[in-house]
């Protein structure tokens, strides 16, 4: 319709503003599927790029299962809402997928207000030899068909198409921070800043609001949900994180709204490290299960903390990931690299954490031997199949000579968001606009 | 990065008392700046960031006013063992007695401001005035996400604001020339906002 393709460009263009042309590219969410097949990832721009992994082949086995591209699709485009005046990026904040039950794979993408359910399959076939239209499509004069004949299948280069199968929208006031797949699979959960609400996937003009912390006066607001997540098999469980610091387990057996918690997890704050900062510091950016679900993993501005279920009053765990930015919060306050969120994740066995920080290095914790490693995503730092090389930052004294000093990091190139495969040790870390995929070393 | 104020921020170094004002001033400029500038950003205001932010502001405004309890936003200076009376800290530092105030010295500053208490940490009883919700509500889409309150944040601190550009004018004729940081000249560039502050 006319009148919808010009409101389309009038908004690209009214919103689009050249000069940040590729900021679109900036990844914005990276996600292994359940068998590690396929890894999505978002990005600023809205779009979703879909990667598969090769079948190892006897031929070629230096190749062991290298990603391509599978499909990219357009997932979200810039709005604007007129009543409020308000403009809705179109950024990809979070991509969950689900289980795989046929042929098809099947995905959530969210930007801050519409979650959108995508189907990406697969076509190599195409149906030839229709009687009341030739090959182009073109309708053919009737009284040009002589005979009648049945349409037969016949092979076709392999098209990947992606096709949004469900657009779940206008239930969410506040900028969506995430989304949860329910182990049911049939539900799945969204979460705002004050809200979280529970959808059937089937259904989308309706959610269910089972968290709402939004207070009466919103001059009283002292705290917001920054992420949720369920349980991976208890599916009338969940937990949700807030910028205090704390996290709350929830269960909806208990009550239809999940205000009251039945789990309240927090650390009492340490005086000696108290400064204008240590509130935002402590805000949890990104909350998750272990596979085991025994545990849930926090990541706030400084550490990584490990908390078992069945001890809220502290975490049984706590691992720095870049302490020597603690003397230096007023200017990353300044600079607002406070404020960047960043996200951790569990390997397959739950035996090691995977966090992101600045200088495009990330850092692995191993939980059963305490030992610690910062790696690099860079591309001078790694060709393809050599061997990353162990970073270190040196926080004072002398330099040694591999070292950089805290002063010459560059905080520009962030990484916030990483995947590991759900079994093997395959990470994926996006730095800004690149993607690298780390594989272990086979001899 | 500035070590000296990185150092100040923390409550350390030389002359401590008048770095951390000025500190704290600085604090508020830029936490005044971001607050602004989140209004013209693209995808509408940011509710967590524009939060921290507010409180940022609020515990260097205490700071800078030498509020009493704004001392809770340090450090705990090592000092006679608290009263054993804390219960007027647990809630964020609410300001003490005067009295406490003229002593200079921080109440309970070994006690954690976000340590709550178990009926506390239901948080249904943080909200007195909440109103009851339908089960089944979905949110009405024309709900206003009240970010229009980012100016009565404002103006909560509105009443503070005049009376320091006044202190300001004071504090830089009492330190050296060269030590000030706390610029007029940066308040002045915040334009309508340094208006509406003095409106206030």
């Amino acid at each position: 319709m006319e009148e919808d393709i010009d409101t389309r460009k009038i908004n690209n263009s009214f919103l689009r503003d050249h000069s940040y042309a590729t900021e679109a590219d900036i990844i914005s969410t990276v996600e292994f599927n359940h068998t590690g097949e396929l890894l999505a990832t978002g990005d600023k721009g809205g779009r979703v790029v879909i990667f598969q992994r090769e079948q190892e082949s006897k031929n070629q086995p230096h190749r062991r299962g290298e990603y391509n591209v599978y499909s990219t699709f357009q997932s979200h485009e810039p709005e604007f809402d007129y009543l409020k005046s308000l403009e809705i990026e179109e950024k990809i904040n979070k991509i969950r997928w689900l289980p795989q039950q046929n042929a098809a794979y099947f995905l959530l993408s969210t930007n801050d207000k519409t979650v959108k359910l995508w189907k990406v399959s697969e076509r190599d076939k195409r149906p030839e030899g229709y009687n009341l239209k030739d090959e182009d499509g073109r309708l053919r004069d009737p009284s040009m068909i002589t005979m009648l004949r049945v349409p037969v299948l016949r092979p076709m280069d392999l098209m990947v198409e992606a096709t949004p199968r469900r657009v779940f929208a206008n239930a969410h006031t506040y900028h969506i921070n995430s989304i949860s797949v329910n182990s049911d699979y049939e539900t799945y959960m969204s979460a705002d800043d004050l809200r979280i609400n529970l959808w059937n996937f089937e259904i989308t003009n309706q959610s269910f609001n089972i968290v709402d912390i939004k207070p009466a006066n919103m001059e009283e607001l002292t705290e917001v949900i920054t992420a949720a997540e369920f349980h991976p098999h208890h599916c009338n469980t969940f937990v949700y994180s807030s910028s205090k610091g704390t996290i709350r387990l929830c269960d909806m057996r208990a009550s239809a709204l999940c205000d009251r918690h039945s789990k309240f997890f927090e650390e009492p704050e340490d005086p000696s490290n108290r400064s204008f900062f240590s509130e935002i510091i402590s805000s949890i950016s990104d909350v998750k299960f272990s596979h085991s679900g025994r545990y849930i993993m926090t990541r706030d501005y400084l550490t990584v903390k490990v908390w078992d279920l069945n001890m809220e009053n502290r975490p049984i765990e706590t691992y720095q990931v870049h302490d020597y930015l603690r003397s230096k919060l007023c200017s990353l306050y300044e600079n607002d690299c406070i404020f960047d969120k960043f996200e951790c994740v569990w390997n397959g066995s739950d035996s090691v954490i995977m966090t992101g920080s600045y200088n495009n290095f990330f850092r692995m914790f191993d939980r059963n031997t305490k030992r610690d490693v910062t790696l690099e995503a860079s591309r001078e730092n790694s060709k393809p199949r050599a061997i990353l090389k162990p970073r270190k930052v040196c926080v004072g004294g002398k330099r040694r000579k591999d070292e950089i000093s805290v002063d010459s990091l560059d905080f520009s190139k962030k990484i916030l968001h990483t995947a590991w495969h759900p079994s093997e040790n395959i990470i994926a870390v996006a730095a800004t606009n690149n993607l690298y995929i780390f594989q272990d070393k086979v001899n | 990065f500035s070590r000296r104020r990185e150092r100040a921020a923390r409550g350390l170094g030389a002359g401590g008392a008048m770095e951390f004002r000025l500190e704290a001033h600085r604090i508020v400029s830029i936490s005044l700046g971001k607050i602004y500038s989140a209004r013209g950003q693209r995808g509408g205001l940011k509710l967590h960031k524009n939060l921290l932010v507010s409180l940022v502001l609020r515990s260097a405004r205490r700071v800078y006013l030498g509020e009493p309890g704004g001392e809770c936003a340090l450090p705990p200076r090592p000092g006679p063992p608290p009263p054993p009376d804390c219960e007027r800290l647990r809630r964020g530092c609410r300001p003490l007695a005067s009295e406490a105030a003229a002593r200079g010295r921080p109440e309970c500053p070994a006690e954690s401001p976000r340590k709550r208490s178990a009926a506390e940490r239901d948080p249904a009883a943080g909200y007195p005035g909440k109103k009851p919700r339908r089960e089944t509500e979905q949110p009405p889409p024309q709900e206003d996400m009240e970010t229009g309150n980012v100016a009565s944040l404002i103006s909560i601190f509105g009443s503070g604001f005049s009376g320091l550009l006044g202190k300001e004018r004071g504090a830089a004729e009492a330190t050296e020339p060269g030590q000030v940081c706390c610029e007029q000249p940066v308040l002045r560039s915040l334009n309508p906002w340094s208006t509406a502050i003095v409106a206030f």
